[in-house]
């Protein structure tokens, strides 16, 4: 999504035009494109989310890969080596490795791609009804045109942004279900418009279908889920339209059995891809410092060469003019051509400081890493542990080491989305435990009620006995309100009813009370059904009044078989407890219950009944009829007459509903807070559930304060919100610990507030900064480009990095966008796997995956990396120095040999080993101090300056191996070679010494030891072993006599092994060469509180989750009513716009709906048949 | 798919290796461990240290500069290039024995024999007897390659052709009559250069491999003549000739020239006054180079070197002074805590 759609003005014109059943005029106005050319206007809908073609896949891939620094270098070093006059070594020996290294990486690039395509062409290849020249035929969604007419079957997925034109159901009402887009699991009913409702329900033949030719003008494509506006203008008519009429790609279309729209945005013009984002190359935080640094390295190598270079022109104009033996060398050429070709020489000389080893070795260490992932059995989930995480992305791993912001979806990652009946306290008596877990609870013995279908988790006797005991008539109220007040509709399935509800707590709460005996049969639109106990009771529905997020709570005024009025109502806390009747019996002990509740982060909802008389009502209707009338002020009105009614209340108890949380969610998210991470929910979800959530979760503490709205509003306004946030926190008495303050508040934003972000550009940073403050960000009714907004100003404004955590296609964008994405897979669609860079089959797995994995990866490459570049640079720098002593005439200080197997052979292994074994502390150490996890968000063992000082140790370290052995061999009788060999040994010397140091180097935390296995021993002594193996070789008589020149130290090895002169030296100069580090490491090991020395040492148990008690008065009770967004769907309940089948079949009193379906006959029917009735009243 | 993907991944072991388990051993750093470590290095470098110095101060060495910029020097008289066959002499005393085997080098300082091109301006095929390559040496020894009438060089290349040709007669003074000292310049080179690196041509006499090719223009002999006096001393294996190709690493070098170990001066030189004889014939204050004598006995660690020593004491005693400091900071800063 870019910047410019967001900031659409959405007034903007009217200008996209669709014309109905017309394919002609669409498909020559299609987009195509050749090249960098485009035209047309109308988008395909195939979905392409892959990046190369045959043509293009190569200058593409070579184009991305070039970007990286080092590999334009080493293409510089190919290219040089091809010049004879400068090359020192064969052209190949660099070349082959390019281009491997090359190869591999566009392979990989490649398969992901074609991964990509495949998934696409599946998508490409789901079928789909299209309209074409008068009959439905089944094709494909690639195939789908704007303006074809689609017919959608049940549980179907929507190809395209279609306008309802008329459905299979009553009022042409469909429902959708949004959880990829939104991540809600409710249903969503959208209406066709009555105009093509009537003409087409009348006689919806493919006829009336084909002949429709309305045309549809409405906004360009754009990335706002929520919004539309068009108009439809058909038979001389202008429609408005807006999003109610709109099925977007990507929702299913759920209890209806067709509906039949108009193609309006396709392809890449529908707002879920309009949403998606682009696939992007992520660059870790090391690398850029690395490709910084190689930068510099190389740009100091050039400096070096120039200077050397200069050095090698003058040394020819001054001296070596002189020397007839040196002067006949240079064979005429003037010093300026010398030095012309020194520089290329000492360019070729110096490179192995920048090696392209390190490159690979880099690249397995990564591809390691990742297997590690996959591998670790902790991290496998699903059935059978069947599932393994998985490392798509394999060269993120380090980051993983360093996440400073956890961005977290909520539906399906955070909870299960499944909404538990655990609780509930009746008369105030608290029935059921939330301190088993759901799974633990032993199952009430239900078989006396022949609806019973499972599922209830509020495993309490005494409550099942004292409703079967007929004595408690305020439990059985209770749970009739809970069979009654609700806008929950049942279809009847194999003789079970099967709840639909838009809201999943007012399933939930409908099932509890189906499977204690209240069984919901079936609604009319007058009428509800309930059979309780197994005794059959009609109650006429007089009134009921719906649910908005204003007045959180509902009411249904029935009248009862025995013709009394009852109002049930149900809703927040605060709400009904402020519309008791006066001496409300329990009060104090419902209210203890609501507290207890409230701890074990259950949602609650009051319950309450009211005995209304028969004139009262007669006179409320009355006016409400009156109400409903008038035009003025009629929301107030209503509002007040509502308020009238739903006085007085008897408390009948409260409910609590656990919204099941993934497994482990509180202990991760508990862990990551204490590694340091800001973790953030953003979810489509609405603002309470996510508050609730977020409670529950652990990610608020119970005495966390919220700011949202207009508080923050006035935060973010005010010039420097952080003082006006400090000031405010000296002022309020929720403040206990000034210093913790911040800590103890959380921000929540939604995504309207977050969509003015764009009109004020400041906003962003000042949000930002309260952030950094507070202890959490809950980011509610965000669309799924607004996600990757958050993600983007979270980039903007700081420098940590950052991991997103979804499951759905709407967390697609957020994944790709953040520093690292991870997909939860075993979900339905898999698109956030498809795009995620890890992915795991739990959300608690992320603690190993951060903790764990993370951790060491960042460890182990940044110490490889520090330790590669100390081992290359001071290899390639000695040749400076040497420069000074053969006339700056690019001689090598090393045997040829040397050089090449330096970093293959002798100092490679232990390097790998590090980088794959090293582990500071074990794994359960990680888990039980997640603080040592802050090391890598602070960038401790990575960055600009420590690399800086690892180059300068590099610097200093080439220094002494030079200037020790020629102390010793000034004005002596050792030659050159036995020098090459003595420098050789020295370096090898101090290469070992410093990888077995380098593992504490650098930080002052508790990362002192380094971590031996018998690989890594057996690594050093081989690569060392290798060395005094190699030299003898290449130094051998035989092959000398080969090849001369090729192996030009005969007997070399020979004479230094037995000088004791070479090892004296070799000894002093390595030793020398590490002292520095050596002292900076040991003081640092003397400077570290020895308290921490412990942590290697004493085993922790698990982290604990603190269960800090609730301070009575400061308690923040989470009721909440789940509801999706705005109104209910009372309206179209009370208008009987939705009532189909909500009846049992065997019921034939044909007072229920018309079109009465004769689904499954089983034995159920016949459990039905026995209840005894009660008529009802009318 | 996707599902399917997953599962079909080969499940691996629960072995040590993948689940990263490896035993291992953590050594545990602390202070108490690496302060005494810190001294014990230290003082391991300084005993190593006293034992390099105190053999290295056992050695005696005589050090003569004979370049003869000095116009009080005997030498000076063929500080002139164009004198041809200038001998000069170079006359020391001893006032006690001079403990044997003395060896007896020739020094050059400011002298690059470790520049590139000079070093890669030899035919290594041509030095390991092959003659192809007397015929036609390989380009590297360009301008040394053919001379003026395209004959082949042999032996080829700047490396050769500036071999040291300087010749010394030490004389010892008795009585006013000069004895002559006798060197030894068996075994001086390297034995693998000897025998492996460098080869004459399987061809007797050793002059016919050599038709049709012309010495190195410095040469005042051919490679073949090089000892008249010893018929296997030559060619390419002349022990001066090897030691000469064996190239310096650094500007001021010393090269092996004699050894004294025979007859009366087995056990060394004995206290009186000598005279060196000197065939100045190596230009060398055109690069304003320097020529000395040296001579020198030797120990189990080869010639003098101080600074091997020297380095090693400082080196020793910077780690105990070290490890005294870290002691200090330890006892200030962390004792009173650490209970």
């Amino acid at each position: 999504m870019t910047k410019g759609d967001t900031t659409t003005n959405p007034e903007t014109d009217i200008t996209w035009e669709v014309r109905a059943n017309s394919r002609h005029f669409h498909k020559h106005r299609q987009k195509r494109s050749f090249l960098c050319f485009r035209w047309g206007r109308y988008a395909d809908n195939v979905v392409r989310s892959f990046k190369y073609s045959p043509l293009t896949f190569l200058p593409l891939t070579l184009y991305e890969q070039f970007q990286r620094v080092a590999n334009l270098y080493f293409l510089l070093m190919v290219v040089m080596q091809c010049v004879p006059a400068i090359s020192s070594i064969p052209w190949y020996t660099t070349t082959i490795p390019l281009v491997i290294v090359l190869s591999v990486r566009g392979l990989k690039d490649l398969t992901n791609d074609l991964a990509r395509r495949r998934s696409d062409s599946q998508i490409n290849r789901r079928p789909s009804d299209v309209l074409i020249s008068q009959s439905f035929s089944p094709s494909q969604w690639k195939d789908v045109c704007v303006g074809d007419v689609l017919r959608i079957h049940k549980d179907q997925i929507i190809p395209a942004d279609l306008l309802l034109l008329c459905s299979s159901e009553p009022h042409s009402l469909c429902y959708v279900e949004t959880a990829d887009i939104d991540g809600e699991t409710n249903l969503k009913y959208r209406q066709a418009l009555d105009a093509t409702h009537t003409e087409m329900t009348s006689d919806p033949t493919e006829q009336t279908l084909a002949a429709f030719d309305g045309i549809v003008l409405c906004e360009e494509p754009n990335c706002h889920l929520y919004n539309f506006r068009g108009e439809l203008h058909w038979r001389g008519e202008r429609h408005p339209l807006d999003s109610e009429h709109i099925l977007l790609r990507g929702t299913v279309l759920r209890n209806t059995d067709t509906a039949f729209g108009m193609a309006i945005y396709t392809g890449s013009d529908s707002k879920i891809l309009r949403n998606v984002g682009r696939l992007r190359v992520k660059m870790t935080q090391i690398e850029k410092v690395l490709n910084k640094v190689v930068i510099g390295i190389v740009l100091f190598i050039l400096l070096m060469a120039l200077l050397l270079a200069v050095g090698s022109g003058v040394f020819q104009g001054r001296v070596s003019s002189q020397i007839e033996v040196l002067s006949a060398l240079t064979r005429g050429n003037s010093p300026i051509y010398t030095a012309f070709l020194t520089f290329w020489s000492y360019v070729i000389l110096l490179s192995p400081a920048m090696p392209m080893s390190l490159y690979i070795t880099f690249e397995m260490i990564h591809v390691l890493h990742s297997l590690f992932i996959g591998w670790d059995v902790e991290m496998r989930g699903g059935v059978e542990r069947s599932i393994p995480a998985q490392a798509r992305n394999t060269s993120l791993n380090e980051e993983l080491g360093q996440v400073g912001h956890l961005l977290s979806d909520k539906t399906g990652t955070l909870t299960q989305n499944r909404l538990l009946f655990r609780q509930c306290c009746i008369a105030g008596d608290i029935y059921g435990d939330a301190s088993i877990s759901a799974e633990e609870s032993q199952t009430l013995d239900l078989s006396w009620n022949p609806f019973s279908c499972g599922g209830l988790y509020l495993s309490d006797q005494r409550l099942v006995d004292k409703l079967r005991g007929q004595q408690c008539t305020q439990s059985r109220q209770f749970l009739t309100t809970l069979a009654l007040c609700h806008t929950v509709m049942t279809e009847w399935k194999n003789g079970a009813p099967v709840y639909q509800a838009a809201s999943p707590d007012e399933e939930a709460l409908v099932g509890a009370a189906r499977e204690l005996g209240w069984v919901f049969i079936s609604r009319t639109r007058d009428s509800l059904t309930v059979s309780e106990l197994g005794l059959k009771r009609h109650y006429q529905l007089l009134t009921l009044l719906d649910f908005t997020s204003q007045r959180r709570r509902m009411s249904v005024l029935v009248r009862e078989p025995e013709g009394g009025l009852k109002l049930y109502c149900k809703g927040a806390d605060i709400v009904i407890l402020e519309r008791l009747q006066k001496d409300c019996p329990h009060l104090e002990s419902t209210e203890r219950a609501l507290d207890l509740f409230a701890q074990s982060s259950l949602r609650t909802l009051c319950i309450a009944e009211r005995t209304v008389s028969e004139a009262k009502w007669e006179e409320w209707s009355k006016t409400m009829a009156q109400a409903v009338m008038t035009t003025r002020n009629r929301d107030d009105m209503l509002e007040r007459l509502h308020d009238d009614m739903e006085r007085d209340l008897k408390l009948l108890g409260v409910t609590a509903i656990e919204d099941r949380l993934q497994d482990e969610v509180p202990e991760t998210i508990s862990m990551l807070r204490q590694a340091g991470l800001k973790v953030w929910v953003l979810t489509g979800d609405k603002k309470e559930t996510v508050v609730n959530i977020g409670y529950a979760c652990r990610l608020l503490d119970p005495d966390t304060r919220l700011l949202e709205g207009d508080e923050l509003r006035q935060l973010l306004q005010s010039p420097d919100p952080e003082i006006t946030f400090s000031k405010g926190k000296e002022t309020e008495l929720w403040c206990v610990d000034m210093e913790r303050a911040g800590e103890k508040s959380a921000l929540v934003l939604t995504g309207p507030e977050l969509a003015e972000f764009d009109a004020r550009p400041e906003w962003g940073a000042r949000f930002m900064s309260l952030a950094g403050l507070c202890q959490s960000v809950l980011c509610c009714r965000v669309t799924p480009g607004q996600k990757a907004d958050v993600v983007t100003l979270v980039r903007k404004n700081t420098t940590s990095i950052i991991m997103a955590i979804g499951d759905g296609a709407n967390d697609v964008n957020m994944i790709k966008t953040a520093h690292i994405g991870v997909g939860l897979a075993g979900v339905e669609g898999g698109q956030a796997v498809q795009n995620a860079d890890y992915t795991l089959a739990k959300f608690s797995f992320l603690q190993r995956l951060l903790l764990v994995h993370g951790r060491w990866s960042y460890r182990r490459i940044a110490v490889f990396l520090r330790y590669f570049l100390y081992k290359t640079c001071s290899f390639a720098l000695v040749h400076i120095w040497f420069g000074f002593f053969n006339g700056f005439s690019a001689q090598s200080l090393y045997e040829n040999w040397f050089i090449i197997l330096y970093t293959v052979f002798y100092t490679a292994m232990p390097v790998e080993c590090l980088g794959i074994f090293e582990q500071d502390v074990s794994a359960e150490c990680s888990l039980s101090w997640p603080e040592l996890y802050k090391v890598g968000q602070r960038q401790e063992l990575f960055n600009t300056w420590l690399l800086a000082a690892t180059l300068l140790h590099a610097f200093y370290t080439s220094l002494v191996l030079f200037f020790m052995p020629l102390g010793v061999f000034y004005n002596s009788a050792l030659d050159y070679q036995t020098m090459a060999v003595t420098v050789s040994i020295a370096l090898l010397f101090s290469a070992t010494i410093e990888v077995k140091r380098v593992g504490g180097h650098g930080t002052d935390i508790i990362l002192l030891t380094r971590h031996w296995t018998k690989w890594s021993v057996a690594a050093m002594c081989v690569s060392f072993g290798l060395f005094f193996v190699c030299t003898p070789i290449t130094h051998s008589p035989k092959l000398f006599e080969k090849s001369p020149v090729d192996y030009y130290f005969p007997g070399v090895s020979q004479n230094a092994f037995p000088n004791p002169v070479v090892w004296f030296t070799a000894l002093l100069t390595a030793w020398t060469a590490v002292l520095p580090s050596f002292t900076i490491h040991t003081l640092n090991i003397i400077l570290t509180n020895p308290d921490k020395h412990r942590v290697h040492i004493t085993k922790h148990g698990p982290v604990e989750l603190q269960k800090s008690g609730f301070r009575r008065g400061d308690c923040h009770r989470r009721s909440s009513y789940a509801m999706s967004q705005g109104r209910g769907i009372g309206r179209l309940i009370t208008s009987g716009a939705s009532h189909r089948s909500t009846a049992p079949p065997v019921d034939r009193r044909g007072t229920l709906g018309e079109n009465v379906t004769l689904a499954g006959q089983t034995q159920s029917d016949d459990a039905l048949k026995n209840i005894p009735e009660i008529g009802s009243s009318k | 798919m996707m599902k399917e993907e997953l599962e079909t991944t080969n499940r691996p072991d629960n072995t040590a290796f993948t689940q990263q388990r490896l035993p291992a051993w953590q050594p545990m750093l602390s202070a108490g461990i690496v302060i005494p470590g810190f001294v014990l290095i230290g003082l391991a470098f300084i005993g190593i240290g006293v034992a390099l110095f105190i053999t290295s101060q056992n050695i005696t060495v005589l050090e003569k500069d004979y370049t003869g910029v000095e116009t009080t020097s005997d030498c000076y008289k063929c500080s002139n290039p164009s004198d041809k066959n200038c001998t000069c002499k170079l006359e020391f005393s001893l006032s006690t024995l001079f403990e044997g085997p003395v060896f007896f080098y020739y020094g050059l300082s400011n002298y690059f024999q470790s520049q590139r091109s000079y070093g890669a301006s030899k035919d290594e095929y041509q030095l390991s007897g092959d003659l192809d390559y007397f015929k036609t040496p390989i380009s590297a020894c360009s301008p040394y390659q053919y001379d003026a009438n395209q004959n082949p060089i042999v032996p080829c290349g700047s490396l050769a052709n500036s071999m040291f040709n300087d010749t010394f007669k030490l004389y010892q003074i008795v009585n006013g009559t000069k004895k002559l000292v006798p060197f030894d310049g068996k075994g001086i080179a390297w034995w693998t250069d000897y025998n492996i690196k460098y080869r004459n041509p399987s061809v007797t006499p050793l002059k016919n491999a050599f038709n049709g090719t012309v010495k190195p223009s410095f040469w005042s002999k051919p490679a073949y003549e090089l000892d008249t006096s010893d018929p296997s001393n030559n060619g390419f294996v002349n022990q001066d000739f090897l030691v000469w190709m064996r190239r310096a690493a650094l500007p001021d070098f010393r090269k092996l020239y004699r050894r004294i170990t025979e007859g009366d001066y087995a056990r060394g030189l004995p206290a009186g006054n000598y005279s060196l004889e000197i065939a100045y014939n190596y230009p060398v204050l055109s690069f304003g180079g320097r020529k000395k004598v040296v001579f020198s006995n030797v120990s189990w660690m080869g010639g003098k070197n101080q600074f091997l020593g020297i380095a090693y004491l400082v080196v020793g005693s910077l780690c105990v002074v070290m490890s005294m400091v870290m002691l200090i900071v330890y006892a200030k800063f962390k004792f009173p805590e650490d209970d």
